[in-house]
């Protein structure tokens, strides 16, 4: 089965990476990508600030489902309220219980709970493409989560075993329970990490594939090198004000090069394109990412 | 509103754009003018580490930087798994009980990933160096997360839940030796009722897990309401000093901007905003390799932008200083030195056209 193919039968899709390398951007071009092929996709956004609408040129979501282009969603949340939400819908709250709700402990305690707010998240998007969605949108084929930039990635993808691992009985053990059977199943989940070629991100990366494959004993389906600046055309090699270039190129294909040396799954190299982001730069990655992912 | 001249630099601004390597270059340039410098950093990369000649062991204890001159310079690299870590061994009671938590699953995932961690122990450790009065320079990097101001918030936030008293509670000895709740059954009906509340929100389990990590950390908490706040009291001193780091380009100027005003509302003194890796200005031509300058023209065009639109919203309140797009990053010392010359240099234009 082709990449395409294979990325468009996935039912829940974690895009991670670093902050600052253009992985919204990347999101979103794999958003339109997939809604090109036929798929309804939603992208979802869980980071403190908004950014997703200004890359696609829509009104801001605040927590409503938008739509971007035909079969082409967005939303976002905060995850905080996702956590509350959970709360209010898993546990039948008597009054006592709203005011352990209220409380500094429990505010403390599922705050500080590793893996809560990441199995809220994730249950959110099972819900969705198991067909509970709102009116609106009420069963995407896929959902697009754009995790958010600070903390490793396997954080977010490890935390749903980690919760159901403490919490063996009651409605949000056993919905973590699930949500980990959704994270190891290949058929359904699939995580794609986006770097620059740069040498911190390029290691962040190499040590999340090692933990994904350590924690989860699974690879990501794509790993999108952004940002590559383009060789340099043969004619302007002489151009001295053409050497930054030359360098940074070489910086790039250095750092390619430790990434092809311990990464030997499907790559995506997009170049580093002039246009500013926003709906142009999303549509000329999308056709970068549709060429490397179909091989043509 | 010159770096050189503060007792304590912190460098603060979104991920990737450079910080640490500017922090190390801001260092390494007080040592080069005699004074005894510290550089705290979160996470430097390997090629950094190169430059400054430290390695691993910079990660237990400040290292000393081989330079050149009268002053000198050491390095301290700050993870928090590890400096959790040590504060275990150095606290935990017991063998066993060191054990116990190191083996505990809440204390693997808390260690390292649970916001706030990296600039608890931040503030912990300039603290322990503020106390020592060993350097009379000491220039921090702040963790690189987008949220890196909370690295200001966290003696603040830490004071205030000490005084909130959830602590005590959580320090209580909530479970009996049977791993029982022991609150249960003196509250009646409440205590059924949180007793069943938290065991289908987060499990007992988890409950217990923590409750054990919570009171091996007791004896921490002694005292370090005190050290919070002064912790507090020194990042809002006059001697202090926030360098604001930025990345190039249009795109980055609103999140440059956030940070520029939680400092000042906050009550923190920000001085220079930097934006780094601005790439040169091309002028159009119409050489037979225009279509390959494109980029670059646009690059430089993009940068240009984006510097402009900072200093026109930042307006007269703080320098804003570029630092070009190098061909390469720093490898060695004195590649370090002369990023740090630059910066000195275009401060020195940027704070004379400031007044």
């Amino acid at each position: 089965m082709g990449l395409l193919s294979r990325l468009a039968q996935l039912q829940v899709l974690v895009v991670t990476g670093k902050g600052g390398v253009g992985k919204s951007t990347v999101s979103a071009a794999l958003g339109a990508l997939l809604a090109n092929r036929g798929r309804t996709v939603l992208l979802l956004e869980v980071d403190p600030r908004e950014n997703l609408h200004q890359l696609l040129d829509t009104p801001p979501s605040g927590g409503e489902i938008v739509e971007a282009a035909p079969r082409l969603f967005l939303q976002h949340l905060d995850p905080r309220g996702l956590l509350d939400d959970l709360v209010r819908e898993k546990l039948k709250l008597g009054p006592l219980a709203r005011k352990v709700l209220a409380s500094p402990v429990h505010l403390h305690f599922t705050e500080g709970a590793p893996g809560l707010k990441q199995t809220a998240v994730f249950g959110r998007a099972l819900r969705l493409v198991e067909g509970h969605g709102p009116r609106q949108l009420r069963r995407p084929d896929v959902v697009i989560l754009d995790a958010p930039a600070s903390g490793h990635g396997i954080a977010w993808m490890a935390a749903p075993q980690l919760v159901a691992e403490v919490i063996a009985s009651g409605p949000i053990g056993s919905m973590a329970a699930e949500i980990a059977g959704l994270i190891a199943d290949r058929a359904r989940f699939g995580a794609v990490i986006v770097t620059t070629a740069e040498e911190m991100p390029v290691q962040e990366s190499l040590e999340l594939i090692e933990a994904m494959d350590a924690r989860l004993g699974r690879e990501p389906e794509l790993v999108v090198v952004n940002a590559i600046y383009p060789p340099l055309p043969a004619r302007a090699a002489r151009d001295e004000s053409l050497r930054l270039w030359a360098k940074r190129r070489a910086a790039n294909e250095h750092e390619l090069g430790r990434l092809a040396e311990r990464w030997g799954g499907a790559t995506a190299e997009l170049p580093l394109e002039p246009v500013d982001a926003g709906p142009a730069l999303v549509g000329l990655l999308g056709e970068h990412l549709a060429r490397a992912v179909t091989g043509r | 509103m010159d770096p050189r001249r503060h007792p304590l630099v912190i460098v603060v601004g979104a991920g990737g754009v450079g910080k640490t390597t500017l922090a190390a270059a801001l260092g390494l340039r007080a040592a080069e003018r005699g004074r005894s410098a510290l550089v705290m950093t979160f996470d430097p990369s390997l090629r950094l580490k190169d430059a400054l000649g430290v390695g691993d062991e910079a990660r237990d204890a400040e290292t000393p930087v081989a330079i050149e001159g009268s002053g000198s310079l050491a390095a301290s690299l700050l993870d928090a798994r590890r400096t959790f870590d040590r504060l275990i061994l150095r606290y935990a009671p017991d063998e066993a009980s060191r054990q116990r938590i190191l083996s505990n699953r809440f204390y693997d995932q808390l260690s390292g990933n649970l916001a706030g961690v990296l600039e608890y122990m931040a503030s912990e450790r300039l603290f322990e160096v503020a106390a020592a009065e060993c350097y009379d320079r000491v220039v921090l990097d702040t963790p690189p997360t987008r949220q890196a101001l909370d690295f200001l918030g966290a003696p603040e936030r830490i004071v205030s839940f000490l005084d909130s008293g959830a602590l005590r509670i959580a320090l209580k000895p909530w479970f009996d030796a049977q791993g029982k709740l022991r609150a249960t059954a003196r509250l009646g009906p409440l205590g059924r009722n949180v007793e069943g509340f938290l065991d289908r929100m987060v499990g007992l389990e988890l409950l217990r897990d923590m409750a054990e990590f919570f009171q091996a950390f007791a004896p921490l908490y002694d005292g370090f309401r005190a050290r919070a706040l002064e912790v507090q009291e020194m990042l809002r001193s006059p001697h202090t000093l926030f360098v604001l780091v930025s990345g190039p380009g249009r795109g980055r100027v609103a999140d440059t901007l956030f940070f520029a005003r939680r400092l000042s509302e906050t009550g923190y003194r920000l001085g220079p905003i930097v934006v780094n890796r601005v790439h040169p200005e091309l002028l159009p031509t119409r050489d037979t390799a225009s279509e390959g300058r494109r980029l670059l023209e646009w690059l430089g065009r993009r940068d240009r932008e984006g510097v402009a639109e900072l200093r026109d919203l930042v307006g007269a309140s703080h320098p804003v200083v570029e630092l070009p797009m190098m061909e390469d990053e720093p490898t060695d010392l004195r590649a370090l030195s002369s990023l740090g010359r630059l910066l000195e240099e275009r401060l020195d234009e940027a704070i004379v056209g400031h007044r």
